[in-house]
């Protein structure tokens, strides 16, 4: 039987059936399109401005190695103008995150980037293997993704960047949007397919391949060879979300483009005008300065009630009662140190490669 | 295991269960007195009070709708008759039993305290709707090959003697011209042979003069459905024609409200399996719509789904309780349906409804907040909904299928580099070729969902085959698309009064000059 022949340039041995549009195509045309759809996304989305400091937010995991990989080769070869830096967060998970970041620091040789990292321990004094000897297994992944998103936002300001990108691909987005349907939560819904989203001093964040699937990512770092640190978190079962993960990879599996159409779907429709009024104002906390939907950031919440022992006051309104009949807050426990905006020049020192 | 029952979480991250009901006895929590018989989203009711409970719900999504527009009046006057759409499951069983209770039950009156006897119009009988109403049951087992259940479905409606008028549709009408002149459109022959190629990725319409106007509404049925590149495709293909039906009947009948027994649970499905096929611009028609027919054909009509607020296990309680029959679901959906996203998203919301009932009813309360982003553009010509501009335009954005685009980058960087530029030229040329031919499609007529119906596909494709004598460049069309698109200005591209085709073709400078090669004298 004769080789099949890439559909795009019509001359070459085709390699990979794209998940995405079901075309068989070359290794070199796969290269193209992908990384010229993720060019595409940035071009029409208005992403970036010449000049702009850019944090790429690096786990070490398959989508920000190749989202670091592609924003470096774009940078490059179309000229953006970007100055590129790498952000890591350190949760303190031993065994998970410690190998982790050490793919990132050969990511910032690989890429010749700077490189910030910034842990939890250092921000908040509590590690992630901490909070869950106080909390068990359960509801953990809340803590860390509170936790994380304000990191990002803090080691991007002490970098003084203008704009974090992340690895968010389309399988994450389009299970977004079916696990903020499921759970009512109007508010993310609204905003989960927005590539860029940016509140009051807050820096701008983006997601460059919310169309790009997830097995082409993995086919991307597979065909290119790319320095990545594949293991599953240890503490990562979130029950809720494995079961929207679950449901969409059925739904991939039944029609491959489900997943665009749902971020389609997400895209076509909006939050009505009379629900939006109904909202929270976004506030500042006032303990810590960053955004917030009450008096107090979910972080300072959460980690008010990991400080006085109740760590669940942060998820459940009995706890929160609990927590409010023990008193007013103690002033000795420690506190996130108060947010400031960036400032356009880095705060700290950055790391870089030699 | 005890809760959320995904088998990739360890036990000590798991969500604990709720208790089935809250209350710490298991007295009904409306009555207080009797014990409860049913557990209703946590809440104990007993049989008594469950069957007001139902009724009110019911009449709280209905009624609101009924009058038409203009000041409030204190009695329900619809501006049209009734038409009630039945499948002979759980959901339509429960609402044409509530239909025919609430609203055509006989009065009981004493005629002694009446002022002004029988006859004066005040104590006239006077129904919420005109006409008799009218229950429409769709057989959809041309689709399957399965008996007909039409008779099933006639004894049910027809156990309430004298309320109803039952009205059997084929799901192969949509393909019937005699059909479609009945419900008020009117086909020339020539349209009529208007047919889909479904090999070409823009969906270019073709047209035959003999084997697709002449095959039987069934062949043509079968050879549509054997033409979807999917499963998913399949189930939507034959939901979509129920509906249209059910629509285009009802506005033959000049009908205001059509009526569906879509539960709570249901509508939780259609919501997400819609979303996941790409209809959120009309996520909002799910729950109520509103469908305009063309002029002529019947008066605005409003479709209307009572049951949304009654989930499936009080609908099976009701028949249960009330000891009705349902017809029992057609098997083929049962077995090959599994691969279908409708049917994946019906087994997942099942599961869900199970363990967690807040969860179904979150959904449609969810999706009930939100409203197209933007302005329609007009109405998709297969599902009749609202759709948007700029489709394809989307479509091409994220996803690169040619190197048409290619051609203005040819010698900068943004060309793909493993070619060479007389490479992208031929290939670019190509494409524009293929543009240049495809003008009479039906694609800029269709909306994101339908697009997608019938163009994405799957390595797990449908099993059917065309039936003999169909071609798939010439698949037939429901006859409401074939109209507006005989009619359309793309007509002037098609068919003229005496059914001749012409289409428009681009011509290069190459062309041109072939033609008139002969003609010109060389330099030499």
């Amino acid at each position: 039987m004769p080789p099949k022949i890439c559909v795009l340039c019509e001359k070459s041995k085709a390699m990979v059936k794209r998940p995405k549009t079901g075309q068989i195509v070359c290794r070199d045309c796969f290269f193209y399109v992908f990384e010229t759809e993720v060019h595409n996304t940035i071009v029409q989305s208005k992403l970036f401005n010449p000049g702009d400091r850019v944090a790429i937010g690096a786990s070490g995991g398959k989508d920000s190695t190749v989202l670091a990989y592609v924003m470096k080769t774009l940078n490059e070869r179309y000229q953006y103008g970007l100055e590129l830096f790498l952000l890591s967060i350190d949760e303190g998970i031993t065994g998970y995150r410690d190998d982790s970041l050490e793919t990132v620091k050969r990511n910032q040789e690989q890429y010749d980037m700077p490189l910030k990292i910034l842990s939890y321990d250092e921000l908040y004094g509590w590690t992630m293997d901490a909070i869950v000897s106080q909390v068990g297994r359960k509801n953990n992944c809340t803590f860390c993704g509170v936790f994380r998103r304000q990191a990002l936002d803090r080691g991007a300001a002490m970098l003084g960047v203008d704009h974090i990108v992340t690895g968010h691909n389309a399988d994450d987005i389009a299970e977004t949007v079916l696990m903020n349907i499921m759970r009512g939560d109007i508010a993310r819904l609204g905003r989960c397919t927005a590539i860029c989203t940016q509140g009051e001093d807050t820096i701008r964040r983006s997601k460059p391949f919310k169309y790009a699937y997830e097995k082409e990512i993995v086919m991307y770092a597979h065909f290119k060879k790319l320095d990545y640190f594949s293991t599953e978190c240890i503490y990562s079962p979130d029950a809720y979300r494995g079961h929207a993960r679950a449901f969409l990879k059925d739904l991939e599996a039944a029609r491959p483009s489900a997943i665009i159409d749902i971020i389609h779907s997400g895209e076509a429709f909006e939050v009505r005008e009379e629900i939006k009024a109904t909202q929270k104002i976004q506030q500042t906390c006032q303990r810590c300065g960053y955004m917030s939907s009450n008096t107090l950031c979910k972080a300072c919440t959460l980690l008010e009630g990991l400080e006085r022992g109740m760590a669940n006051s942060g998820i459940t309104d009995k706890a929160r009662k609990k927590l409010d009949a023990a008193g007013p807050t103690p002033d000795n426990i420690r506190t996130i140190p108060f947010f400031k905006p960036p400032s356009g020049s880095p705060a700290v020192t950055i790391d870089v490669p030699l | 295991m005890s809760s959320c029952d995904n088998p990739n979480v360890e036990q000590d991250s798991l969500m604990t269960r709720r208790k089935k009901y809250d209350g710490k006895t298991k007295a009904c929590v409306k009555c207080k007195e009797n014990t409860g018989h049913v557990v209703i989203r946590h809440a104990v009711y007993c049989k008594s009070c469950f069957f007001p409970l139902i009724e009110a719900r019911f009449k709280k999504s209905l009624e609101p709708t009924i009058n038409s527009s203009g000041p409030r009046r204190k009695t329900l006057k619809a501006a049209g008759s009734l038409v009630i759409g039945f499948s002979g499951g759980i959901g339509s069983r429960t609402l044409l039993d509530l239909v025919a209770k609430t609203y055509y039950a006989p009065r009981e009156v004493d005629e002694e305290k009446l002022r002004g006897g029988t006859n004066h119009p005040r104590n006239k009988e006077q129904g919420v709707w005109t006409g008799k109403p009218i229950v429409c049951f769709v057989d959809t087992s041309s689709a399957f090959s399965n008996t007909s259940l039409v008779e099933e479905a006639r004894i049910i409606v027809e156990s309430y003697p004298g309320v109803f008028d039952f009205r059997p549709i084929l799901l192969e009408d949509a393909f019937d011209q005699d059909w479609w002149r009945k419900v008020g459109g009117d086909l020339s022959e020539s349209a009529s042979g208007l047919g889909l190629d479904i090999t070409d990725q823009d969906l270019r319409l073709s047209y035959a003069s003999t084997s697709t106007s002449e095959c039987s509404p069934q062949t043509a049925l079968r050879a549509y459905l054997a033409s979807l590149p999917t499963r998913t495709a399949f189930y939507n293909a034959i939901q979509t024609l129920t509906r249209v039906l059910l629509l285009q009947t009802a506005a033959s009948e000049n009908a205001s409200h059509l009526l569906l027994g879509t539960s709570l649970t249901s509508l939780s499905v259609n919501l997400i399996s819609g979303i996941a096929q790409g209809a959120g611009f009309s996520v909002a028609e799910e729950a109520i719509e509103e469908w305009t027919p063309e002029p002529g054909c019947g008066m605005k009509l409003k479709v209307v789904r009572p049951l949304r607020d009654v989930g499936m296990k009080e609908c099976a309680m009701w028949t249960y309780w009330h000891n009705l029959n349902v017809i029992p679901s057609l098997n083929a959906v049962e077995n090959n349906g599994r691969n279908a996203i409708h049917t994946l998203t019906r087994d997942f919301i099942f599961g869900l409804e199970t363990d967690y009932p807040a969860t179904v009813s979150t959904i449609a309360r969810t999706c009930a907040k939100l409203a197209p982003k933007e302005t329609p553009s007009g109405v998709c010509l297969l599902c009749q909904r609202p759709t948007h501009a700029e489709v394809q335009a989307w479509k091409a954005q994220i996803s690169i299928r040619t190197y048409h685009d290619a051609a203005s980058a040819v010698s900068g960087n943004t060309r793909p580099p493993h070619l060479t530029e007389n490479e992208i030229a031929s290939l670019t040329k190509k494409t524009q070729d293929d543009l240049s031919t495809s003008s009479n499609t039906l694609t800029p007529f269709l909306c994101y969902a339908c697009h997608t119906t019938l163009t994405s596909r799957s390595s797990r494709g449908t099993t059917l085959t065309l039936p003999p004598g169909i071609s798939p460049t010439n698949i037939p069309i429901p006859r409401w698309i074939t109209q507006p698109m005989a009619l359309s200005p793309q007509r002037s591209n098609f068919l003229n009064a005496d059914g001749e085709v012409f289409q428009s073709l681009k011509q290069t400078p190459e062309d041109l000059k072939s033609r008139i090669e002969g003609f010109i004298l060389s330099d030499e």
